[in-house]
């Protein structure tokens, strides 16, 4: 009995959680003093910025010729004149994510399984950079769905470059996946 | 009886003998470390598979991040990285990818046996002139908990024991 409340309270989490995830609009803000900056908030970093740990949350913007990425009180900036390639793709995570989406994996009776089947989509935005050194460093970022074409057009405008247009990666990303 | 008796004083012998038999095969078998104070790390290839960029990205990222949290080498240097034709004793790592199967999380997590993510890779390490020294094939695996990309990371823990185990 106790099993069974303890199941159905995990459940009614996660639907909670799911319900709260879709309602999170995207938030693509024109920067106040600029009037030329970008936002893009819940970018989750997933790895690649310096001094930063993988797989945080936090806003991605694009202002004033740099690609700047806070979390709290830590900042990354990269210069966008030094990105050399800026890609997008898309992709699928668990909509119950985290510590609590791993414990969920001992639920009783598969419920964890279950919960693993309700998945979120998400875009993916590849970025390759190189230091004032010269080193190459490779950078990966999770945005909401439909939000990494619009960033990878900011930073292109600030002056990141990319070897495939944004016209020709929608029109990519547009088309169904081919069954093997 | 008598030539059980006779055979006890060489039991012991033997098995010094087996001993000093084992040892010398042991240090046969021993690997000769290569000197090596600096690695530089270049870009990941994939010249015959066609691989997701974000793969790419983090195969070389994870690389750098776990040779470096192993401590063997003085300076580990990045892809394009000038300040690496000074260094004495450079070691660089050229990897290229020749297989890639993308699995899915939510197969691995519903089934456990399928839909696992498979990476493999032909790692070279050579010295400065392009020398070889080490070659070997590493596959990156992620089967059960985590992302596809949890794949990448695997792979950088092996080619880091590599390095450690080949390297002084």
């Amino acid at each position: 009995m106790k099993m069974l409340r303890a199941y159905t309270i995990l459940f009614a989490a996660a639907v909670v959680s799911m319900g709260a995830g879709s309602l999170a609009a995207p938030c693509l803000a024109q920067d106040a003093n600029t009037g030329n900056g970008t936002s893009f908030a819940d970018t989750k970093q997933v790895i690649g910025l310096e001094g930063l740990k993988h797989n945080v949350t936090g806003t991605l913007v694009a202002e004033n010729g740099s690609l700047v990425f806070t979390k709290g009180k830590q900042k990354v900036v990269v210069p966008a004149t030094s990105i050399q390639e800026v890609l997008t793709g898309k992709d699928t995570e668990r909509a119950l994510g985290g510590t609590v989406g791993t414990l969920t994996m001992f639920a009783p009776y598969g419920g964890g399984r279950f919960l693993s089947l309700f998945r979120t989509k998400i875009d993916t935005l590849s970025i390759q950079y190189l230091d004032p050194s010269g080193g190459m460093h490779g950078a990966i970022f999770t945005l909401t769905q439909g939000n990494a074409l619009s960033a990878k057009k900011a930073l292109l405008s600030q002056g990141a470059r990319t070897s495939v247009p944004v016209e020709v990666e929608a029109v990519a990303q547009a088309k169904p996946k081919e069954k093997k | 009886m008598k030539s059980i008796r006779n055979l006890s004083p060489l039991v012991p012998l033997a098995l010094a003998l087996l001993s000093t038999g084992n040892t010398a095969l042991a240090q046969d078998k021993a690997p000769t470390k290569m000197q090596a104070s600096s690695i530089q790390i270049l870009a990941v290839q994939s010249d015959e598979v066609k691989l997701p960029i974000e793969f790419q990205l983090a195969l070389y990222e994870n690389l750098i991040e776990q040779v470096q949290k192993a401590n063997k080498f003085q300076h580990v240097y990045r892809d394009g990285d000038p300040a690496a034709a000074n260094a004495a004793s450079l070691v660089i790592l050229h990897s290229n990818v020749y297989g890639f199967k993308q699995g899915s999380e939510g197969k691995r997590q519903v089934t456990t046996v399928s839909g696992a993510t498979q990476i493999k890779v032909h790692c070279l390490f050579t010295d400065k002139a392009g020398k070889s020294e080490l070659a070997q094939d590493v596959t990156g695996k992620v089967r059960f908990i985590g992302g596809n990309l949890r794949a990448t990371y695997d792979f950088a823990k092996k080619v880091t024991q590599i390095a450690i185990t080949n390297f002084q």
